[in-house]
């Protein structure tokens, strides 16, 4: 499963991309300019990026909360524009302006996300057993963090999975905090890949910094989906660099979080260390890297003038919005 | 008498009932730190077997109040947006709500679950809902919601001191406001079914909850010398003081509820069919209720077409006295 150096170059572009489209984010809701809340995912990136980019395009995903979901849309093909002008809560938004904080994109297996969370496990079952049914192959793939893990939809979601072999990969981003509530303190076990052993399900555990570690273990566990062997867990250990969200406190319970291990987490920022890799093994120069970086932040520049540019949402929605015809 | 905000009004409850009886503890998502800032700097003072961090787990959290309030505590649960107490709907709504009465009223429930209602920060539909309705419609649930800091605290503290279920809703857009409150050696205690008239008046009365209360008294500031707008906040719905609402009908022969829930089935719904029921004689014109369209609210700036404005308001004060009030 050696990566041609096109497809490490699809990774670091698409890593390059979430991470200013994140900062345009938080720039833009410290602007004034979108509406509601965002949290940041900044440091996170590898693990939607490596999980998302070489999926087909019917896949099925549940984004994750951790910068709304941006890595994993925009490393499937997901719209920047239309994420950013439902941010700025615009009529051009994915969801027509209605949904402020969240995304679809039905025809790339974006079928929504809820921001309840726990509410990722039990609707990803019923993609999958969408999917089960049909026999096209596909795969549901369910991003979701540890706090989502403290929840019983877990739970009921995992084991029907298992029983009845359906094709979906729980992939877990450790952050180490829910909200501000650290693992430790809501866990008994630092590995939320360990659900593997009472619902029978393989189980992987990368260091989520790695994109092309997550890339692997995923693609792994969804060859397996893909060929009817049923569900498994990849967990990916992460960390990230903002606040739970711009503007609350970065703390751990009431008091800050330790900053060593903010500093530590820092040096593992999954951008340079990927950057980093790709010049050692002299797949990439500083230049095309230069070169990546500067598109990325033209395309989200122009991706947020769309969304200022963009018209707001008039009540005429709400007639085809609540039931279909 | 000095004036706090209403956040720091319900903090002060905490920490007087925390320190009055030790069976109280406050357990919920992150409120060592206060997401709102209403259970902030509580475990400083009490520590943190008493003011309890959980696991990002809804269910547990209800779970543990609801068990632990029938084995002789009485915990403070709070679950951050209101929106969220769905998720432990089996708990609050099928478990709490029942329990002593299908146990024929052999244990009893002394518990708060605690929540933030309300739109008007543009968070979209799963973090604005105001679901006053449901809880109103659910036997054996108790339901306080403070519009000001003195209510926010009396209406708290009489929460925690209930022995039955009380679900507490206090607003996101009220948490900064400032007003009144008794000095802290007073026992500011609000009773639970005792409306407030919040203004008086004779030509219409205005029944409104929450920041609605707030719509209300702008709306009818702003009609002063061209219809004189009695505004009633009931602060609790269960019980529902009716008494208050009839009598003031009766004096003026005009009705608008307004609350932030969605309309249809909703509490304006309840409270316009108890006057009719109570007090059909004395109405002058057909009663009206505002509150949120029959949507859910959607993010962005475009949910102040769904949620209820004062503009509605003044529309169906209009409509109750048969003409335009407009200057």
């Amino acid at each position: 499963m050696t990566l041609t150096r096109d497809q490490l170059k699809t990774l670091y572009t698409n890593l390059s991309r979430s991470r200013r489209m994140d900062e345009v984010m938080v720039q833009g809701l410290a602007d004034g300019k979108a509406v509601s809340f965002f949290h940041s995912g900044q440091g996170e990136e590898a693990v939607g990026v490596g999980g998302c980019t070489f999926l087909r395009p019917d896949d099925f995903v549940y984004s994750h909360h951790r910068g709304h979901g941006l890595s994993h849309i925009i490393s499937k093909g997901g719209s920047p524009a239309a994420f950013i002008a439902e941010h700025y809560g615009k009529a051009t938004g994915a969801c027509n302006g209605l949904g402020a904080i969240h995304f679809v994109d039905p025809s790339l297996g974006f079928f929504g996300f809820s921001g309840t969370i726990g509410s990722a496990f039990p609707v990803t079952l019923g993609w999958a057993l969408a999917a089960k049914k049909n026999g096209r192959q596909q795969v549901a793939v369910c991003f979701f963090g540890d706090g989502a893990s403290n929840r019983g939809t877990l739970h009921e979601a995992m084991n029907m999975a298992s029983v009845m072999k359906l094709p979906v990969v729980w992939v877990c981003h450790n952050n180490l905090y829910a909200q501000f509530m650290p693992l430790a303190d809501a866990f008994p076990n630092e590995d939320i890949a360990s659900f593997g052993v009472p619902y029978c399900m393989p189980t992987t555990i990368v260091d989520g910094q790695d994109v092309v570690a997550v890339h692997e273990a995923v693609q792994a566990a969804v060859a397996r989906a893909r060929a009817g062997e049923g569900p498994s867990i990849v967990e990916c250990k992460t960390y990230r660099f903002r606040a739970h969200a711009e503007g609350a406190p970065d703390v751990s319970h009431y008091q800050l979080r330790p900053p060593e291990e903010v500093a530590a987490w820092r040096k593992r920022d999954p951008l340079l260390l990927f950057r980093q890799r790709l010049l050692e093994d002299e797949i990439l120069s500083e230049t095309e890297i230069e070169r990546i970086d500067a598109e990325a932040a033209a395309e989200m520049e122009a991706a947020e003038k769309f969304a200022m540019e963009s018209p707001s949402p008039v009540p005429a929605i709400f007639e085809t919005a609540l039931f279909s015809e | 008498m000095r004036e706090i905000p209403y956040r720091i009004a319900m903090n002060e409850a905490l920490v007087e009932e925390l320190a009055r009886d030790e069976r109280v503890f406050v357990i919920g998502e992150d409120v060592q730190a206060g997401t709102f800032g209403v259970t902030s700097q509580l475990v400083q003072r009490f520590g943190p077997d008493r003011v309890m961090d959980t696991p990002l787990s809804e269910t547990a959290v209800a779970g543990s109040a609801f068990g632990a309030a029938m084995a002789g505590y009485r915990p403070v649960a709070d679950f951050m947006f209101a929106d969220f107490i769905f998720i432990a709907g089996n708990e609050i709504l099928i478990n709490t709500a029942k329990w002593r009465f299908a146990h024929g009223g052999k244990v009893s429930l002394p518990l708060v679950f605690m929540a933030a209602m309300g739109g008007g920060a543009r968070n979209g539909p799963e973090h604005s809902q105001s679901p006053e309705a449901v809880i109103m419609h659910t036997p054996g649930l108790k339901l306080a919601i403070p519009s000001t800091p003195f209510d926010a605290k009396g209406l708290l503290k009489s929460a925690i001191r209930d022995n039955n279920p009380v679900v507490f809703f206090y607003h996101k857009r009220l948490l900064g406001f400032r007003g009144p409150v008794p000095e802290l050696d007073e026992d500011c205690v609000v009773p639970f079914g005792v409306a407030d008239i919040k203004r008086p008046g004779d030509d219409v009365t205005v029944v409104a909850t929450g920041l609605m209360v707030h719509h209300a008294l702008r709306v009818a500031g702003e009609l002063d010398g061209r219809a004189s707008i009695e505004v009633i906040d009931p602060r609790t719905l269960e019980p529902l003081d009716i008494d208050t609402i009839v009598k003031s009908v009766r004096k003026t022969g005009r009705l608008v509820v307004m609350d932030e829930d969605t309309t249809r089935c909703g509490v304006g719904a309840e409270i316009i069919t108890q006057v009719i029921e109570n007090a059909f004689d004395a109405l002058d014109a057909p009663p009206q209720r505002v509150g949120a369209a029959n949507l859910p609210i959607p993010g962005g700036y475009i949910e102040q077409e769904v949620l209820p404005q004062p503009a509605n308001l003044l529309a169906a004060i209009e409509a109750v006295v048969g003409k335009s009030l407009k200057v």
